[in-house]
């Protein structure tokens, strides 16, 4: 009887502990899993926000892997929708390119949009082409998502797709260094300049801090017994217990601190006898026009299946142009759908969100003067990875997308499409 | 009254004088003394703490970003709301110490604290976690400034006058007091053909996703400038200001006082 109860027991123990190994190996999953989706709060705007909002494409981060002091280039294209939705302020109004990487893990040390520098603030009008390159030199070693980033004033941030990127350990192991060259010619490192005398300073002043409240603080009497004393004299006279010695001392004091902010003021000037206020302002840049290549698409209606596994348009399309046109991809929400049987766009190293299947077009070919009603289905199970399921609780159901096509000549067009679009229950 | 009111009124008045002088008796044993300077520790201690906490929490709410950066601290806007954001808890705080125990520290304790503190907190949480140099991240000083309004309040025996001008100083003098530790990095430098201080350069150069450069308040622009002089303008605003708002954390202070009177009659 002994034995076989400590064999169940020692079942039941044996079958438990796989349970818990299972649930902790689900459990971490989990959490490995949400942390990366937390770390970058790509799906974390509403659907509709996300595709109506900025479309990015063509984006790249060369190389993929680097060293501390290498130099990585993110660049690609983005178009501000014309569908921007009315209750959120405008990326027309006051924006900043950002690169959406774990703090000051790389330097910026250059970005520009369609040429124009970008260290200032700026404004994108809707609708139009904006390039950009933002060179950054890696400064911490690691494994980061970075993505291109937008913030927009009073609306937040819009982010664009992420790609993998490797850092290591620099060869030697000298410390990092930031030189920048001022105006007067002197060469300073950032990551050290000016700290001794920061901190020069502050030891100072912690110093002249303490040393006062060591004297009020350091004596026979000091909060009961005072407070005691106070009582005993009255409010009038309270201020007997101010001696002689404390008034003097308070005296030399006041004068010593401001004869050393002074001395600090008049250091500063002649250490830094050149300096200038900071600096602010806002920069324009001009968008370019969208290479429609004269298509004209009027979309007539759109749905999208409730399970959010599929996006169809229906649209009309006249082929205004010299050349057959081919419809090959379509772009929202940061993700490819692409059309298999043209598959124009290509898809660079480390690339994600790509539906390599996800599109299928009703027409084959739109010849120049044609016009034709195409269907286009965008279908993925990446809709439900990204959370487009959650289309249908957004309070303004419509839609926008990039389309993208091609001639016979290897020439790639595009132009944004939207509209109002339903839900389909079937 | 009535002739029991007063006659209650009187006992208790006897009862307080006679606590009075034992109390003050008590003053002269020395094993009474030696209890009032271990609690007086405690005291400092628990009111120490609290204190460095409380700063901390509202330096860190009201001046925020002003206080984090290098790239933030202009010459009209950081100069005005610092000294004004620290002169609530110390203007709340001086009223009671300074009646009950005539010590004059509150000022300096909240700014050599708040110094303290935010070196610790910067170096942790920008410096050792997040990566950024710390010439980037370095906190300010108010602590001569502290000093000054202390030093008054002592010289002048009044929290009125010191107001004028400690609290006058307090506010004006923030800009020349840090001036040592923030001018290197008004050095101009010239980046893609525009000019920027070296500030400016760090603040492109090390990462922010949220913190876009349009949310720097830097200066807003006025065509009635005193000769192109911000600072001297920004000091005497500033200073004019912060006399004012120390007097209302004053006035703040003895309500306070005054409700804790009120509520030792009802127990
Ligand atoms: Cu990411």
């Amino acid at each position: 009887m002994g034995v076989r109860a400590t064999k169940h027991i020692m079942m039941a123990v044996k079958k438990m502990r796989s349970r818990l190994g299972l649930a902790w190996v689900v459990l971490s999953a989990l959490v490995l899993f949400s942390g990366d989706v937390l770390a970058h709060g790509e799906r974390a705007q509403l659907a509709s926000m996300r595709m109506r909002t900025v479309h990015w494409f063509d984006t790249q981060v060369t190389p993929l892997q680097a060293k501390v002091g290498d130099t990585v280039t993110l660049t690609g294209k983005f178009i501000p929708s014309v569908y921007w939705p009315e209750t959120l302020p405008s990326i027309a109004a006051m924006a900043f390119l950002n690169v959406g990487v774990p703090g000051p893990t790389f330097l910026r040390v250059h970005s520009e949009v369609n040429g124009v520098p970008m260290m200032r603030s700026t404004a994108f009008p809707l609708g139009k082409v904006y390039e950009y390159k933002v060179v950054m030199r890696a400064r911490i070693p690691g494994r980061y998502h970075v993505h291109p980033l937008i913030n927009v004033e009073n609306a937040g941030s819009l982010i664009g797709k992420g790609t993998w990127l490797e850092i290591d350990k620099a060869d030697t192991d000298a410390p990092f260094v930031n030189n920048a060259t001022v105006l007067t010619g002197e060469t300073v490192d950032l990551e050290t300049y000016g700290l001794g005398g920061v901190i020069g300073w502050h030891l100072v002043w912690i110093a002249m801090g303490v040393a006062w409240l060591l004297f009020w603080l350091v004596r026979k009497e000091l909060f009961i017994p005072r407070f005691m004393r106070i009582r005993a004299l009255g409010a009038d006279r309270a201020n007997e217990l101010l001696t002689k010695k404390d008034f003097v001392v308070s005296a030399m004091f006041f004068t010593l601190t401001l004869t050393i902010i002074l001395t600090g003021y008049l250091w500063a000037e002649w250490k830094y006898p050149l300096t200038i206020p900071l600096q602010t302002g806002k920069v324009g840049v001009l968008g370019l026009d969208v290479p429609d290549g004269n298509l004209k698409i009027e979309v007539d209606s759109a749905s999208y299946k409730l399970d959010g596994r599929s996006l169809t348009m229906h649209a009309k399309m006249t082929n205004n142009g010299e050349r057959p046109l081919r419809i090959d991809e379509f772009i929202t929400a940061n993700i490819r759908f692409i059309n298999p049987k043209v598959a124009e766009g290509k898809i660079v190293e480390g690339e994600e969100m790509v539906a390599r299947n996800g599109l299928t077009v009703s027409v084959d070919v739109i010849n120049p003067g044609e016009t034709k009603d195409v269907v286009i289905v965008a279908s993925d199970t990446l809709w439900e990875q990204y959370r487009m399921t959650g289309l249908i609780q957004d309070p303004d159901s419509r839609f926008a997308g990039l389309l993208f096509y091609g001639d016979d000549q290897g020439k790639r067009y595009y132009q944004e499409v939207g509209g109002s679009i339903l839900p389909s229950y079937f | 009254m009535s002739e029991l009111q007063l006659e209650e009124s009187r006992v208790k008045e006897a009862k307080e004088a006679k606590a009075q002088i034992l109390d003050m008796e008590s003053l002269n044993n020395p094993a009474a003394m030696k209890l009032y300077r271990r609690l007086d520790g405690i005291l400092i201690l628990v009111l120490f703490t609290f204190l460095t906490l409380g700063i901390q929490i509202q330096f860190t709410l009201t001046a925020g970003d002003w206080d984090y950066w290098v790239d933030w601290k202009d010459r009209r806007w950081w100069p005005l709301v610092t000294p004004l954001t620290l002169l609530m808890p110390i203007g709340a705080f001086t009223y009671g110490i300074w009646q009950r125990v005539r010590l004059p520290i509150m000022a300096t304790a909240l700014t050599t604290l708040l110094c303290l503190v935010a070196w610790g907190s910067h170096y942790l949480n920008f410096y050792k976690f997040t990566y950024f140099p710390l010439t980037f991240v370095f906190p300010a000083t108010y602590i001569g400034v502290g000093i000054l309004l202390d030093c008054a309040l002592v010289m002048t025996r009044s929290l009125v006058v010191s107001a004028f001008i400690g609290a006058g100083l307090f506010g004006a003098l923030v800009y020349p007091l840090n001036w040592p530790l923030i001018a290197a990095y008004r050095t101009a430098v010239e980046f893609n053909g525009t000019l920027l201080s070296l500030a400016d350069l760090m603040g492109y150069e090390y990462i922010r996703t949220t913190t876009p450069e349009y949310l720097r308040i830097i200066e807003s622009s006025t065509l009635r400038t005193f000769g192109g002089s911000v600072v001297p303008l920004t000091a005497v605003f500033a200073g004019f200001v912060s006399i004012v708002v120390y007097a209302i954390f004053l006035w703040v202070g003895s309500y306070v006082n005054k409700l804790v009177t009120f509520a030792k009659r009802i127990m």
